[in-house]
């Protein structure tokens, strides 16, 4: 026994008799290797736990129907998230809000900066024009806007307000004018042919409609819509031409000009809306889903109940602490026509944060461009645009040192971190010039699918790598025609690359105004914990309660919803 | 001895080696340290919950099986809704003060507060008990009773009577 230990002992000794510099050398990048993960700890943004089920199944299912899921804000037994829980002034804090309408929206955005001592700070209203001239507008003089304008359609006898403009002041203005005044917007995609513009407006009844100057031939309204009234919205640059002469309508259509409207009654109108007893109940508000731009459309009416749930639900879907305050600056790089994009920019505007609006903004538009003169915090982009950066992007990636850059980020995501701005990464990641000037500042960017549309898939990698690029969290949405908002949004600080790729990356949870299930003929399909089968969805946000979306979906493990 | 040190040649000035057993060794450790560290890691998982219970449609006849004997749930109805009250086996489970109720339609029994056996309807085959020869007084404490389910207990079925359309269909 002796033997062996002494021998083990002349082993260990002749061993460590061959130490050398190259011995030394290796030991300390040893040590190295070893204590940095200790000394440098990077807590993953969230608990690898919490993303590991981030909704809710019921514990009862109906046969041939999967479980119901729901987000976790809204557990089972509860009712859905309907609105935006506005309270009256004066009233205790533990009192339950109201629904609320879109009016409330506005009235959210002007208590900002009053002089009380819980007043909220004052989000700021910006339009970006050109290049680089971005300009603020006062929000008493948009409150006198909204006034006059919704005083006009009043005046006029206007039920559907057909709105047929690029992002603008006036778009936003236009929507909160109805809703005061008792007129039922309709939202239309903007730069289509003439011909489908006039076939939707014939086919949602329009009778009044503010489009931008010019953008559709005038003669040719009156022929082919039963529009009784047009509004004008001209550009500051061609107001010095006559735009209120209604020759070619021959009569038919009355005429008028935002701006004219605007300048005539601007001393005399009140910054003071009419509280809820003195307008009438707001209406519906109409949009319309194209499955490409300018081909098939499909028109949905949207009830103001709806649209408050989808805000409500949107505000209150990121992490506490994340959530859109008044140091945000939000920038529409979409059009409002689709509702998700919509939401999100009323959900920004309840809750005090500054909006920038850029009429470049739509499907496709380059991010770059769409943020000139702007440096915004959050961004909600179209799927085509977040497609179209990848590609370029990944273009750029040449050399190996970005490659090994891109590798190393790539892990710190695997391991829940966002890569941080650190000096290295700094030297070695790829160009950073696309998500504009200061891309420390950008921190997320809410993207949709829009189902049954033209709009490119976004795969797990494709959105991993996005965040890398743009060094801002990414949440990824399903939009349907028929739900307000979303149907579901992955959380924001959802990394993971696990389970494969597929050609669409999931859609993470199902926002607190809706709850889903997935319907099959064969039971088996629908059971157990990873359910499979057509999504029906049901909540305050989906116009007429319940909708079968007609694609088939499965939930994972992890509860996010994802295209079967 | 001194002087027999310096008088020796000083030793050949010996090139350092990397390649010595003990390099070896670290250098191995060191890989497999790095293999560890750069391999992906699985993300973290739950337990799989059990799988959601199916909305079933009992009658009488075969509820009555769901009396919590032989490893079975305990079921008891109330006003058509089945109730899954199997987290609270020791009162309403075999040997409970309220067992007669598993597996039964128990409306009559908690409106009137009574779990006598003759409160349960006999005939199993025959019609649903309709509960229209009972006051206000009791409904109420039947409304409050199944207040009380609802919030503790799910509802995993409903009752229908015997030879029904349903009962049928299911």
């Amino acid at each position: 026994m002796a033997n062996i230990l002494e021998q083990l002992d002349n082993e260990v000794a002749k061993l460590f008799a061959s130490w050398n510099l190259y011995t030394t050398l290796i030991a300390l990048v040893l040590v190295a290797f070893v204590a940095y993960p200790i000394i440098f700890w990077e807590e993953p943004d969230t608990h690898p736990l919490l993303l590991a089920r981030q909704a809710q199944p019921s514990p009862v299912r109906q046969p041939k129907e999967s479980a119901t899921y729901r987000s976790l804000e809204v557990p089972h037994g509860y009712p859905l998230k309907t609105g935006l829980n506005v309270k009256d002034a004066g009233a205790p804090r533990w009192a339950g809000g109201k629904d609320g309408d879109i009016r409330d929206v506005w009235r959210e955005v002007m208590k900002g900066g009053g002089s009380g001592e819980n007043a909220p700070p004052a989000g700021l209203i910006i339009t970006v024009m050109g290049s680089d001239a971005a300009y603020e507008h006062d929000l008493k003089d948009i409150s006198k806007e909204i006034n006059i304008i919704g005083k006009h359609l009043q005046q006029i006898g206007a039920k559907k307000v057909a709105i047929y403009l690029a992002n603008s002041i006036e778009y936003l203005s236009t929507i909160f004018a109805c809703s005061f005044y008792g007129a039922s917007p309709i939202l239309l995609p903007y730069n289509l042919p003439p011909n489908v513009a006039f076939d939707l407006l014939k086919e949602t009844e329009a009778d009044t409609l503010i489009a931008t100057a010019g953008s559709l031939p005038l003669s040719d309204l009156s022929n082919a819509t039963g529009l009784r009234q047009v509004t004008w919205v001209v550009e500051k640059t061609s107001r010095h031409m006559d735009w209120s002469g209604n020759d070619d309508a021959n009569g038919r259509i009355i005429v008028s000009v935002w701006h004219e409207l605007v300048d005539d009654q601007k001393a005399n109108a009140s910054v003071d809306l009419p509280s809820n007893d003195q307008s009438p109940q707001p209406g519906s508000i109409t949009t319309v889903w194209q499955e490409k731009h300018g081909g098939k459309s499909q028109i949905v009416e949207f009830t103001q109940r709806n649209l408050v749930s989808a805000i409500g639900a949107l505000s209150s879907a990121l992490p506490l602490r994340q959530r859109l305050n008044s140091a945000d600056l939000v920038l529409p790089a979409d059009s409002f026509s689709h509702t998700y994009v919509l939401c999100h920019t009323l959900a920004a505007l309840f809750s005090h944060a500054s909006l920038a609006i850029n009429s470049v903004a739509g499907p496709g538009v380059d991010l770059s461009l769409a943020q000139r003169s702007v440096s915004p915090t959050v961004i909600i982009a179209s799927a085509e645009t977040l497609a179209a950066l990848h590609q370029k992007e990944m273009g750029g990636i040449s050399n190996s040192l970005q490659k090994f850059a891109h590798v190393n980020q790539s892990q710190a995501m695997s391991a829940g971190r966002m890569p941080t701005d650190n000096l290295l990464f700094k030297l070695l990641a790829p160009r950073q010039n696309a998500a504009g000037a200061t891309p420390g500042k950008l921190r997320l960017i809410f993207t949709s699918e829009r189902l049954g549309t033209d709009a490119p898939a976004l795969s797990n990698t494709m959105l991993s790598d996005l965040r890398i690029f743009t060094r801002s969290r990414i949440c990824y949405a399903l939009t349907v025609p028929k739900v307000a908002g979303a149907v579901a949004q992955s959380n924001m600080f959802d990394y993971r690359m696990t389970n494969g790729d597929t050609k669409y990356s999931h859609f993470g949870v199902p926002l607190s105004s809706v709850e889903i299930k997935l319907v099959d003929k064969e039971d088996a399909r629908v059971d157990g914990n990873t359910p499979e089968g057509e999504i029906v969805v049901r909540g305050p946000a989906v116009a007429g309660g319940e909708v079968k979306l007609g694609v088939q979906g499965k939930f994972k493990q992890d509860c996010t919803l994802a295209y079967a | 001895m001194d002087q027999a040190t310096t008088e020796q040649p000083p030793p050949p000035a010996e090139v350092a080696t990397i390649a010595t057993p003990i390099n070896f060794v670290l250098l191995a450790l060191f890989l497999i340290l790095a293999y560890y560290r750069l391999k992906p890691k699985a993300a973290a998982t739950l337990p799989s919950p059990p799988p959601p219970t199916v909305f079933k449609t009992f009658t009488p006849p075969t509820l009555r099986p769901y009396n919590g004997e032989n490893n079975m749930p305990v079921y008891l109805a109330v006003r058509g809704r089945v109730f899954d009250v199997t987290p609270g086996r020791n009162f309403y489970g075999p040997g409970g003060p309220y067992a007669n109720f598993a597996g039964r339609d128990a409306s009559r029994g908690l409106a009137c507060g009574s779990f006598d056996e003759d409160m349960l309807t006999k005939d199993l085959e025959g019609p649903l008990d309709k509960l229209d020869d009972l006051g206000d007084e009791e409904m109420e404490a039947l409304r409050g009773w199944e207040e009380r389910f609802s919030e503790k207990y799910l509802v995993v079925g409903k009752l229908v009577p015997v030879g029904s359309e349903e009962a049928k269909e299911a």
